[in-house]
């Protein structure tokens, strides 16, 4: 069996279609019910978590800091609950971070805009022109964040084995076709595919240990070898990486670290001029 | 200990074989090692094999082209496919045709052993792979 993670360009449509899915398939659904879990294990306040999956970082707004934070506690959170196949995932961004998994069928629905307007006027009191003027922002803000979190604008279908119209395909439908392509034996776990999950997991985890001390970097897993890039100036090199190879090594499942310390120009540029 | 699997391996690396060859044999699998795609096949072809482990990219066969044989000839045969080109579009395709299981090199035989238990365990022949020893 498999997983089956949902991205819609409006979050009810896409909730709607999870839903069901998870239903039909006898499949658990993840949602954003999580984020209460991963509050209270990671110590983040919910709120902050909510809002680091709905905006960017931003002067007035939530720092950089705590929202990089707070999505690599729902990314570590998300990936640990798909370590076990028979998921549905929807509204935590899985779909930009579940990457080169083959058991993972990525699935973007996009909205009956009008319909969506239709119930927002309703629900807002305001003119159908208004609330749909305001569906096309929230599907824009979608857009820029998807790019700032992850660096992938998730409006492209070539993220996505399949992609749903809800204009002209009605939910049932659309429930059926995932359910239909989801028993392809091609989105079947694999020993490869679980390992390509269980490295991505790791690398979460261990990332949002880092966090905690370096702002900035990337890490990625292939079995317990972990690599571990980060910016430094050329005299904290040496320091840095041992204090990372020292925090990372005490987290199960590591067993080596490699630390690739990449120059900091912008700081060394901003130093010399001073 | 009887042997209770019949196992083709066939990898263009000598070293595989003659690596995994032993590892098997300890948990009651027969293992005919093929380094030559061409041969593996004309044996596939004479003797039904419970087991198929193979590479992929080989020169001339690969071993999508061995899974399409032993799934056309053999459908109970289960096939485990070994890469060190891993990549979703050709695991995808791997299990599309029938493989029962993919994995990525380098592994450790013991990676090889539990996926081979698992294709006992579908075939109706548990071993059991903690001792070494066929169940």
């Amino acid at each position: 069996m498999s997983l089956i993670i949902i991205s819609a360009d409006l979050y009810e449509s896409g909730r709607a279609v999870a839903e069901k899915a998870a239903a039909k398939l006898n499949y658990r659904l993840i949602d954003r019910e999580l984020l209460t879990e991963a509050a209270a294990h990671n110590e983040v306040p919910e709120a902050e978590l909510k809002r680091a999956l709905a905006e960017n970082p931003s002067l007035f707004g939530m720092r950089a800091r705590p929202w990089r934070r707070a999505l690599a506690v729902i990314q570590k959170t998300v990936l640990e609950r798909l370590l076990a196949d028979d998921a549905v995932c929807h509204g935590l961004g899985a779909h930009l971070y579940v990457v080169g998994v083959s058991h993972a069928l990525k699935v973007r629905v996009l909205a009956d805009a009008e319909k969506e307007a239709a119930v927002l006027a309703e629900q807002e009191r305001i003119p159908a022109d208004k609330a749909m003027k305001r569906l096309e922002q929230r599907k824009q803000l979608r857009r820029r964040w998807s790019r700032s979190a992850f660096g992938m604008d998730e409006t492209d279908p070539g993220l996505y084995d399949l992609v749903i119209g809800l204009s002209n395909i009605d939910l049932d439908e659309a429930v059926q076709t995932i359910c239909d392509t989801a028993s392809y034996r091609k989105f079947q776990p694999m020993s490869w595919s679980q390992k390509c999950l269980a490295d991505l997991e790791l690398a979460a985890r261990v990332r949002t240990v880092l966090l905690e001390r370096f702002p900035d970097l990337k890490v990625s897993a292939d079995g317990g070898t972990l690599v571990v890039e980060v910016r430094a100036m050329k005299r904290e090199k040496r320091r840095k990486a041992e204090a990372i190879k020292e925090m990372a090594g005490r987290i199960a499942g590591v067993e080596y670290v490699e630390v690739h310390v990449v120059n900091d120009i912008f700081r060394q540029a901003a130093e010399s001029f001073r | 200990m009887d042997v209770q699997l019949h196992v083709l391996l066939l990898d263009d690396e000598p070293i595989v074989g003659k690596r995994l060859k032993p590892a098997l044999a300890k948990i009651g699998c027969e293992v005919e090692v093929f380094e030559d795609p061409r041969l593996a096949l004309a044996r596939i072809d004479e003797k039904e094999f419970d087991i198929v482990v193979t590479d992929i990219r080989m020169d001339e066969i690969d071993g999508i082209q061995v899974l399409e044989r032993v799934a056309a000839k053999s459908p109970r045969t289960k096939v485990i496919m070994i890469t060190g080109y891993a990549m979703m579009s050709l695991a995808r395709e791997a299990m599309d045709k029938g493989a029962f299981d993919f994995i990525a090199k380098p592994f450790q035989p013991n990676d090889l052993r539990k996926v081979i238990a698992k294709a006992a365990e579908a075939l109706g022949t548990p071993l059991n792979v903690e001792s070494g020893e066929a169940a």
